[in-house]
């Protein structure tokens, strides 16, 4: 092993690459099994997720951290044609912001992330299809880590490990979900 | 009496070796129950049983690794991480699909009885009688009189809920208090049933093996909806549940896991099996034991295999193929055909529990005299729910308010499927591929059986019929759905040794014995001379538990 590596790994050990100092994007700082992606892509990948479920009065996805959740799908749920689209479609993701707003993603306060993410959701845009699915990837992968966090199903709504009765009609109250289903 | 030697012997632990063992060990027979997998021991065993769902690593999905790993199985719903070690390994245990079929097996102790759908109806003259009136495939040599006992004692132990409907075509069983409709599935169901007063058409709700009311060492279903993780409450019919602790309580059972059986040991003098021949899975070190009778519940597909592969040198097909028919007429329930769409209103109601059933619609077509232009028919199987989350509103696509609709509840959405008849076609078949070989250096199956004309012109009305009746029933922007006709994916492998009233085209008689070896007896899917359109599983636990009692008599008059 090498010192570059040894210092790599022992960061990982110590809590997280996110404790690194800034790299160069030809410094991998975070090692997948099937790739490696760089700080400032693990900081585009949490951001955007943050963008998406952000902290309000309750946890954000940062809080939950999705953004591991997310990583590990890609990582080993993802088929490798799909993991390049993926890469590729993360690699491309900078000239948004910098289109239109001339600054990298990191850069752009709350109102201007969310209009790069809001034009992701508008049907005629004319992103690239890895581009696309770079974003599509992120933000379903995020809302789904979210509905499937403990906290959500706990806290937002109510799942019982053994409900034990089957209420045929129950009300719905103060519009929440009663009861996942799954 | 060598420790070899036993009054009888099961090959198979699932279903219906689950219910040979019981009924055979209760009559007194020190029996031997051969499973070719590893123990799984009820409760403990259940390892994933109690997790919650964001305690599964991927949250119950699938990894690349496992895709690659299980190029069947992948084929649908059963790979997922929640229950993997339920499912064969694929690499172990090839078989060859001269065409597409999809059979997923489950290799350890309890078989599929502990994976399976639950969905549990009997069966009607009009089934019985369907091969005789179309002159298809061979009549069955039992009816509805025949079995309608067996039913009543199965239902009972087994314990099946269900609503006693006055189906003309579906008999009311020995049921426990039904699982009860939701809200929405009551209203639905309720404008189906006028609508289609007239047309003997009927929705119901689903008769399944769970209990509704505790039984000896069981407790009633407590909704949560993880069945194919095993259950803790033993709540719904399995060997592990049901059957095996009644059958160890007589004292008269042995189990052994790891024991393939490679074949039935037949004695040519005596016209009778005297034992089997037992590899084991972890020694590969190879025994004999020995019985007066042989149960072979395998399931259909491997029943036949341990039958083709016995008594060779008599028969080079194997016992019970001097009919010609052993491995052939394999059937299954073609499905993957129907319709959805959703339901407005009820935005104020919800239901609260995971009910593990659904709405069931028996089958209406070619009945009563009406011909379509395919023969016999298909049932649907569904229900209504609730969407989990928001409705997608393009501007609250992201950001806070997107994230507090996502905790709201969704539209009501109702959907259900068919599950088709699929005729016996002599041609649709398995056979020994003697260049393939498993991890023990067996012979593996060649599986060659596909869907023919009349099941796809069948699932053009189940997929209209769907449609129409929903739409009938008040349900909106209803869609129909197919998917390829598959055989396999139905996992109701049927046929490959039927019954039959002659010996020149079945395999098996009236009692389920191996015409050419009276005290061999098949009575797992593999003994189906038709499919009907009902769940099989009910019918499997009826003959099984006939066949036993019949094989003891015999035994008692000296008669095997």
């Amino acid at each position: 092993m090498d010192r570059r590596t040894a210092i790599q790994n022992l960061a990982l050990v110590i809590g997280g690459a996110v404790l690194l100092p800034r790299c160069s994007k030809s410094n991998p700082s975070a090692h997948f099994k099937h790739f490696d992606i760089t700080f400032d892509q693990q900081t585009l990948i949490t951001d955007i997720a943050e963008v998406i479920i952000p902290k309000t009065n309750t946890p954000g996805a940062t809080d939950l951290n999705l953004y591991g959740f997310v990583m590990k799908m890609v990582d080993e749920c993802t088929k490798k044609k799909d993991q390049e689209a993926f890469l590729k479609g993360m690699a491309e993701f900078e000239d948004v912001p910098k289109k239109m707003f001339s600054k990298p993603f990191a850069e752009c306060n709350k109102k201007e992330k969310e209009d790069v993410l809001k034009s992701f959701e508008k049907k005629d845009n004319s992103y690239s299809k890895e581009l696309q699915a770079f974003y599509q990837t992120v933000k379903g992968l995020t809302v789904f880590g979210y509905t499937e966090s403990k906290y959500f199903m706990t806290k937002e709504i109510v799942y019982e490990l053994v409900p034990g009765r089957y209420n045929a009609w129950y009300p719905v109250k103060n519009g929440k979900a009663v009861a996942k289903n799954g | 009496m060598s420790t070899n030697t036993y009054d009888a012997i099961v090959i198979g632990s699932g279903i219906s070796g689950g219910w040979a063992a019981k009924e055979l060990t209760q009559k007194g027979l020190k029996t031997i129950m051969l499973e070719r997998g590893r123990n799984i021991e009820h409760v403990k065993d259940y390892v994933n049983a109690n997790k919650a769902p964001w305690e599964f690593e991927h949250r119950g999905g699938r990894t690349q690794k496992m895709i690659h790993d299980y190029p069947v199985l992948k084929r649908d719903y059963p790979l997922n991480e929640t229950n993997l070690d339920y499912w064969v390994d694929e690499k172990e245990s090839p078989y060859v699909e001269v065409k597409r079929f999809d059979w997923f097996r489950g290799y350890h102790v309890g078989g599929r009885s502990l994976m399976w759908g639950r969905q549990s109806y009997r069966w009607h003259d009009t089934d019985f009688e369907a091969n005789l009136k179309d002159g298809i495939g061979t009549d069955w040599p039992i009816r509805y009189k025949d079995l309608e006992q067996w039913y009543t004692y199965v239902e009972g132990f087994a314990g099946i809920s269900g609503n006693k409907d006055n189906v003309p075509i579906l008999p009311n069983g020995n049921f426990m208090p039904p699982m009860e409709m939701n809200c929405v599935e009551k209203d639905v169901a309720e404008r189906f049933n006028k609508f289609y007063k007239e047309h003997n058409r009927y929705m119901i709700i689903g008769r399944t093996a769970n209990i509704t009311k505790p039984l000896p060492g069981r407790t009633n279903c407590q909704y949560r909806n993880k069945c194919w993780l095993g259950c803790p409450f033993g709540a719904y019919f399995s060997t592990q549940s049901s059957t095996l602790p009644a059958a160890v309580a007589t004292g008269n059972l042995t189990v052994r896991p790891w024991s393939i059986v490679t074949k039935i040991l037949y004695d040519k003098d005596t016209k009778k099996a005297k034992g089997v021949e037992v590899l084991d899975a972890e020694t590969n070190k190879t025994y004999e034991y020995y019985a007066k009778i042989v149960f072979v519940n395998a399931s259909a597909l491997n029943s036949a295999w341990v039958l083709m592969n016995s008594a060779t040198d008599i028969w080079p097909d194997g016992l019970g193929s001097s009919s010609g028919e052993l491995g052939h007429n394999l059937m299954d329930h073609h499905l993957g055909v129907g319709a959805g769409g959703v339901i407005e209103g009820y935005e104020d109601k919800y239901y609260f529990g995971r009910r593990a059933n659904g709405i069931y619609i028996p089958r209406f077509r070619n009945l009563n005299g009406e011909k379509r232009d395919y023969i016999r028919g298909f049932g649907y199987q569904g229900g209504g729910g609730r969407d989990e989350w928001g409705r997608s509103i393009p501007e609250m696509s992201i950001g806070g308010a997107f994230k507090d609709a996502l905790s709201e509840p969704g539209q009501w959405t109702f959907g259900m499927g068919g599950f088709g008849e699929t005729l016996p076609y002599h041609e649709n078949r398995a056979y020994l591929d003697k260049d393939k070989k498993d991890k023990w250096g067996l012979p593996v199956l060649a599986i060659d059986a596909t869907c023919k004309d009349n099941e796809l012109k069948m699932r053009i009305d189940m997929a209209n019929d769907a449609k129409e009746m929903l739409e009938a029933a008040g349900v909106k922007n209803v869609h129909t759905f197919t998917s390829e006709p598959v055989l396999g994916r139905g996992i109701h492998e049927m046929g490959t040794a039927r019954m039959g009233r002659d010996p020149k085209t079945s395999v098996l008689n009236e009692w389920n014995q191996v015409w050419d070896a009276k005290n061999v007896f098949v009575t797992d899917g593999a003994a189906m001379a038709s499919t009907a359109c009902q769940n099989p599983s009910l019918t499997y636990m009826a003959l099984t538990a006939r066949a036993a009692n019949h094989a003891v008599e015999e035994l008692k008059k000296g008669n095997i």
